[in-house]
């Protein structure tokens, strides 16, 4: 189990700490997050500072680059859902910018496909 | 979703950024993870959702502390195609009882990866028939472990019994070269199926799946006949 090693007393550990950063919201739709939603910061670091650890360290992981859910989740050590309720909070603050993975389509983008297959064949 | 286009819109700095992904299945122990590794520019992540996300929303969890959370952790990689793309590999959870996590999981991928292992062959008929069911395309990698009998692919078709069009490919999972070209099969594949002005209905959901698998011995082919259940 992760977290584990850090199950000490300060630390209700890892099971609850990831609704108790959330203060026990978890599951409404928020923005439709999914895990490949994309989220950007788009306030300066100075904006950052009242704001609690988990938010702060939200919005350093995405200072520079777009970053997906899922991503956040494994950095952080947390569950996806707890992400999505701390990311929606702070779409809703305007301190995220966030783009959904492309729209489940009845026929796939040829150019998109076309990119990656020559992303694949440079590895 | 109207807001996603006016948010990038008037957010020029996500820019073209787009995540895709493709999905890395299998039985239990086929090599997801390994082949993840293998291709990834990054060390694998982990991330755990909960089992209770299944299907329903869940409005409050205040007092959750004195509940029982069961989590289910999710293997991903991710390989940087250019400035705009990103491709992220998601292993799928290998065991029956994670079979709602694949359905957020599925959800706009591009395609899939199903891998076999010819020794337990039956392990991937669930992750065939999930995709066959929801017109998923997915191709077949027969992951080449040592030791394994060797079959040829008509054999594994046939053991299969999948659509004649889904190429099946050999590999060894643990190799970035031979993991690259699997991804190369897959994508080539999707392209053809893209392009297709039909491709055929997917395999009939439903119809029992038997595996005839030829197990070569020395003195004889023996035919072992394994029947999927449902």
């Amino acid at each position: 189990m992760k977290g584990a090693a850090s199950f000490g007393d300060g630390d209700p550990g890892p099971l609850v700490r990831p609704f108790a950063v959330t203060r026990g919201r978890a599951g409404r739709d928020l923005h439709g997050l999914d895990i490949l939603t994309l989220v950007m910061t788009a306030r300066p670091e100075a904006e950052h500072a009242g704001l609690d650890r988990e938010y702060r360290e939200i919005l350093r992981l995405c200072q520079h680059r777009a970053l997906s859910i899922a991503e956040i989740a494994a950095h952080m050590d947390l569950l996806l859902a707890a992400v999505k309720v701390l990311v929606s909070d702070l779409i809703d603050n305007g301190y995220l910018i966030h783009r959904p993975p492309p729209a489940v389509m009845a026929r796939p983008d040829i150019n998109l496909l076309q990119a990656v297959l020559d992303g694949v064949r440079k590895l | 979703m109207v807001y996603a286009n006016s948010n990038a819109l008037s957010h020029p700095d996500l820019g073209g950024a787009q995540a895709v992904k493709i999905l890395i299945s299998g039985g239990f122990g086929a090599g997801k993870t390994t082949m993840v590794s293998a291709i990834s520019e990054i060390k694998p992540l982990r991330t755990e959702e909960r089992l209770s996300q299944i299907g329903a929303s869940v409005d409050d969890l205040t007092g959750v502390a004195g509940k029982t959370t069961t989590t289910v952790a999710l293997d991903f990689g991710r390989i940087t195609i250019s400035p705009e793309v990103v491709l992220y590999l998601f292993g799928t959870p290998g065991q029956d009882r994670f079979w709602f996590m694949w359905k957020e999981l599925s959800a706009g991928a591009l395609g899939a990866v199903v891998l076999a292992d010819t020794r337990r062959l039956t392990d991937c008929f669930g992750a065939l028939d999930f995709f066959e069911t929801r017109g998923i395309p997915f191709i077949v990698a027969v992951n080449c472990f040592d030791g394994a009998e060797r079959y040829d692919e008509d054999e594994v078709r046939h053991a299969l019994d999948i659509d004649s069009r889904v190429p099946v490919v050999f590999c060894d999972a643990r190799q970035r070269s031979s993991s690259k070209q699997v991804l190369v099969r897959l994508l080539e594949y999707l392209m053809l199926a893209a392009r297709a002005v039909t491709f055929g209905p997917p395999r009939l959901a439903g119809r029992p799946r038997a595996a005839c698998l030829l197990r070569k011995s020395r003195d004889h082919l023996d035919t072992h006949v394994v029947a999927r259940h449902g």
